[in-house]
């Protein structure tokens, strides 16, 4: 029999998830559906939505009730779902607590004008129009942070938000690794000459485009009860409840990039798709961190969407789609410009390589911002500096430089990072599928995903938030987090003398 | 500058009412998403959020607090005619319905009927009402426990009426209804005999969107604050200010998704006009069904089916369609867009025999609520009332009673502001002309806004702040009257 009590945490937990969904649809019709002059009401309703969400958790009752259930955590197995519902739960509890509800409401208010705000500014190409709701996301950060007891580093509370027991001086520490491996591999690359490329460039239909990614998605698992596909400029994945996961991509008239972009989403998409049906409805049921998240996306779209193995599948389809453009381009070719590596100005079309690069330097300037080093009006200069230091290039204006992504529109800050950490444990959790089921070439060969899929469901996706990600890495990989398997990936992959 | 002050009660209520309000806009995206962008499977999930959503607001709205508020506030007195007397009547009234009903029951409902039109959806596809028909008994026996809980009502159904028509009773529904079912039933039995000049297609689904967005924007939609969308059964919403949401069912087949498209337009163009000061209070909204109805009739029949609009238009629906109509003149396409045919389905009734499929729905889900009509009677009852009142046979319960889905979320007294809508829309369509001069030479021009600008200043902007009664006396100077009504389909359809 279940204990009451615990019944009485679930339903409270149910009413939580309930409200945090319907904010989760309110953000997704607001980036996909509303009319832009919808925005400010919008913005309303999510801030009282989700400032619901807070207060309905944060109150006394449900802290007593975890006090009052601690001897049945103790009393059961860790990883029983009893057990790990109720250390998860206290945990956010712990946090939330610390959160004045009203800050919540701001924070959420904050971001959604934010958003609003981002979409114009960047097609003008005005920093100054973000710039106050960037100024206004800045200032409730540091409130935020202000909730916490004095951390190592301000950006540590931001940090855990996203990447749970993570602390900055890590990431800085794999990062250091990372930059020491990549920026001599860069020009390794730039100095055994230029790939063509120039092919993927072209007049790409884009109905054509989402009939293929579609097919492609498909393959993979997607079906039309469960999943759908939208078009945004920027592409995303959000799931608003159980058995309804919603992509979104870009589908540009003059290129493929789509194609990357929609295994992407897919990657985020299937994790939640694959999270134990039993957890629904409880604050389990989600990945356990975007570090983890940007694994499987990175995966689907890296690891399985730019092998040899895959095109050797999907290259002859995509060359029937657009026979006119690829007709006369062989497979080995098309490998190659899609694994091409150069360094260039915006991040979502960066290579595998200098993607990481951009990564490292968002997160060197958020800290910046954070610690109050260099101020929001300074942000556009010392980003172009910095994108000249570290990949050499010169950005023409903010458009395709500050303002290229919405995450610090919306108050993101601390999110970046887990990008590229998401890389380095891709690779360490794709070693171990290989050393279960062998390799996959044969498989993708014959258009078969299945095996994957099924087998990052079993050791991973259904595990949603059990454990935390440390543990969870340690379980799924038999290590912690590490980055030599990732390096050793991209210099198999992508060195010279390996294309 | 002098700041006008507001009592801190007022404040207060009006804090809890935009909660209130932004929680209603979040269901109604909930709502509206779920009928037109989400995918099949999250049907569970979803009525669990709304049923949550649900729960949350009602029992926010009905906590002691809000009645203490009203109360301290009747106390020190307000002018009834000022904006603020409007919201605390509006909320009181509101409040004191509310309060009557359990958070949980609350909840149930929209558990029940997120679940149920997920069950209709399928039924109606399949033709099966027996697989509907558990959750349509589960929703009359919600509607039950919902009734009991006004147990001084005269009418039982009076309950359900007067929340979507305020102060409406079932005895004036009876005479209004009484009144028109005769006078409907000659004037179909007339026409019967009608040579029936159906316009075949087919109309390419993309020029039927072109043609409706060409209505649309000289109506005057705008696509800073306006969507439009398919889905089988359309609809409007306004999940929050500047945020309206039409749909539209477009077949290729024929044309009916134009006027489905204005009469939605209506309803949008409604909530749009509210005064925006009245936004996230229960002011910020349509006064009821009915007068909502009159506006989306208004501008689908009055507007959309009179001679004036299609002199404007019919030349450019032509060009997008010389095939089909390239030798059909403009008499001829009037007529056979407003001509009388007793058919199967309510939604595309013209403007004579839609009255008696309403008065069929409001007989029999009275009969149905009280037990006089069984569940599993149901498909005989509607065919045999389809037979006597239209004279039409129904092949199947898709074509039959499974055809609305209002019963499936427990849409029962809603029924009738239709046909009163249709009432009230000529009116107060009446009034308009008396001020406005010749409408339809403006029409014939695509002239719409001095109209607009009338329905904006005499109805629109004023929200919910009258009550339906008393905005219709303020436009009309009469009570709701069904003879002009008859006045107009006697002379339309002599």
């Amino acid at each position: 029999m279940t204990d009451p009590k615990f019944a009485q945490l679930r339903e409270r937990l149910a009413e939580t998830q309930d409200l945090t969904k319907a904010a989760t649809l309110l953000f997704w019709d607001q980036r996909v559906m509303m009319p832009p002059g919808g925005s400010a009401a919008r913005a309303e309703a999510i801030a009282t939505v989700t400032r619901l969400a807070q207060e309905r958790f944060v109150t006394d009752d449900i802290g007593r009730l975890l006090e009052d259930l601690r001897s049945l955590e103790k009393g059961s197995d860790y990883d029983s779902f009893e057990a790990s519902l109720i250390r998860v739960t206290r945990r956010d509890y712990e946090k939330a607590t610390r959160v004045p509800p009203e800050l919540v409401g701001e924070i959420n208010r904050a971001s959604a004008l934010g958003l609003s705000a981002w979409g114009p500014a960047r097609e003008e190409s005005n920093f100054e129009a973000l710039r106050p709701y960037l100024e206004k996301n800045l200032e409730l950060r540091h409130r935020y942070i202000e909730c916490f007891d004095p951390p190592d580093e301000m950006y540590d509370v931001l940090l855990d938000n996203f990447e749970p027991n993570m602390r900055t001086a890590e990431v800085r520490e794999i990062f250091d690794r990372l930059k020491e491996e990549l920026v001599p591999l860069i020009s390794e690359i730039a100095e055994a000459g230029e790939i063509d490329d120039s092919f993927l460039q072209g007049e790409f239909d884009q109905d054509a485009q989402r009939a293929f990614s579609l097919d492609v998605l498909r393959r993979f698992g997607y079906t039309e009860d469960e999943w759908r596909l939208d078009q945004t400029p920027h592409p995303f994945m959000t799931t608003p409840g159980h058995g309804d996961i919603r992509l979104t991509t870009n589908f540009r008239p003059d290129d493929l990039s789509s194609l990357f972009a929609t295994m992407h989403e897919f990657g985020h998409g299937v994790y939640e798709w694959g999270v134990d049906e039993s957890l629904a409805g409880t604050p389990l049921a989600s990945g356990v961190s975007l570090g983890l998240h940007e694994s499987q996306s990175r995966t689907w779209e890296n690891l399985v969407g730019r092998s040899r193995s895959f095109w050797r599948y999907f290259y002859p389809r995509l060359q029937e789609t657009f026979r006119s453009q690829l007709g006369s381009v062989d497979e080995e070719a098309f490998y190659r410009a899609v694994n091409k590596v150069q360094p260039s100005l915006i991040r979502i079309d960066a290579d595998e390589v200098t993607y990481n690069m951009h990564i490292i330097l968002r997160f060197e300037l958020e800290q910046d911002l954070i610690e109050g080093r260099i101020t929001a009006a300074n942000l556009p200069e010392a980003w172009n500096t910095k994108m000249h230091e570290y990949l050499g290039v010169d950005v023409p204006d903010d458009a395709r430089g500050v303002l290229q992504d919405m995450h610090w529109a919306a108050g993101g800050f601390g999110y970046f990072p887990t990008y590229s950490l998401g890389n380095v444990i891709s690779v360490q959790i794709w070693e171990r599928t290989k050393e279960d089921l062998g390799d996959f070439d044969e498989r993708f060969e014959r258009g078969e995903f299945g095996e994957l899929r099924e087998w990052l469901r079993e050791h991973l996706y259904r595990l949603g938030r059990k454990f935390t990600p440390q543990e969870t890495i340690q379980r799924v990989t038999g290590s912690p987090i590490d980055a030599k398997p990732y390096v050793r990936y991209l210099r198999a992959k992508l060195a010279p003398q390996a294309v | 500058m002098t700041v006008a002050t507001e009592s801190p009660q007022l404040e207060r209520l009006k804090a809890v009412l935009s909660e209130i309000a932004d929680l209603s806009h979040a269901q109604q995206i909930l709502a509206w998403d779920a009928r037109v962008s989400m995918p099949r499977a999250g049907a569970k999930a979803r009525a669990d959020v709304a049923s949550t959503l649900t729960q949350l607001a009602h029992g926010r709205f009905v906590s002691d607090e809000v009645g203490t508020l009203l109360a301290e506030l009747d106390a020190a007195g307000h002018d009834p005619e000022s904006v603020e007397g409007a919201l605390i009547r509006v909320t009181r009234r509101d409040w004191e319905r509310a309060s009557r009903i359990p958070s949980e029951l609350a909840g149930e409902l929209v558990q029940a009927s997120g679940v149920a039109v997920a069950a209709w959806d399928k039924a109606k596809a399949a033709s099966d009402f027996e697989s509907f028909k558990p959750h349509l008994e589960r929703q009359l026996e919600l509607k039950r426990r919902y009734i009991e809980c006004f147990p001084e009502t005269d009418d039982f159904y009076d309950v359900l009426l007067d929340e979507y028509e305020e102060g409406m009773t079932t005895a004036q529904v009876e005479a209004i209804f009484g009144r028109l079912k005769g006078e409907l039933v000659q004037l179909v039995d007339r026409h019967r005999g009608d040579p029936v000049e159906d316009i075949p297609g087919p109309f390419a689904v993309e020029r039927q969107r072109e043609a409706g967005q060409r209505v649309l924007d000289a109506f005057g939609y705008d696509p800073e604050s306006w969507r439009l969308d398919e889905t089988p059964h359309p609809f409007a919403a306004k999940p929050g200010a500047g945020d309206i949401r039409l749909t539209t069912h477009t077949d290729q087949r024929d044309l009916t998704s134009l006027f489905s498209t204005m009469h939605e337009f209506g309803h949008g163009v409604y909530e749009f006009d509210v005064d925006p000061s009245f936004a996230r209070t229960p002011l910020g909204r349509g006064t009821s069904s009915a007068i909502h109805e009159s506006q989306s009739r208004t501008w689908e029949n009055l507007v959309g089916r009179s001679r004036g609009f299609w002199q404007w238009f019919y030349p450019q629906l032509q060009a997008l369609f010389p095939d089909s109509l390239g030798g059909v003149d403009q008499v001829s396409f009037v007529r056979s867009v407003s001509a009388v045919r007793p058919g199967l389905i309510r939604g595309d009734a013209d403007e004579v025999t839609y009255g008696l499929h309403i008065i069929l729905r409001f007989e029999l889900e009275r009969e149905l609520l009280a037990g006089t009509v069984a569940v599993s009677d149901l498909p005989e009852v509607w065919n045999a009332r389809m037979n006597e009142f239209l004279g039409v046979d129904v092949p199947d319960d898709a074509h039959g009673v499974l055809q609305d889905m209002h019963w499936s979320v427990g849409l029962f007294g809603y029924f009738p502001t239709y046909q009163l809508g249709n009432v009230i829309s000529v009116q107060i369509w009446d009034r308009a002309r008396a001020e406005l001069g010749d409408l339809e030479e403006q029409f014939s021009r695509g002239e719409f806004a001095p109209l607009r600008e009338w329905l904006h200043e005499q109805i629109y902007r004023h929200g919910s702040r009258y009550a339906p009664s008393e905005l219709l006396r303020r436009v009309t100077g009469s009570g709701i009257d069904p003879e002009p009504y008859l006045k107009y389909l006697h002379a339309k359809f002599a």
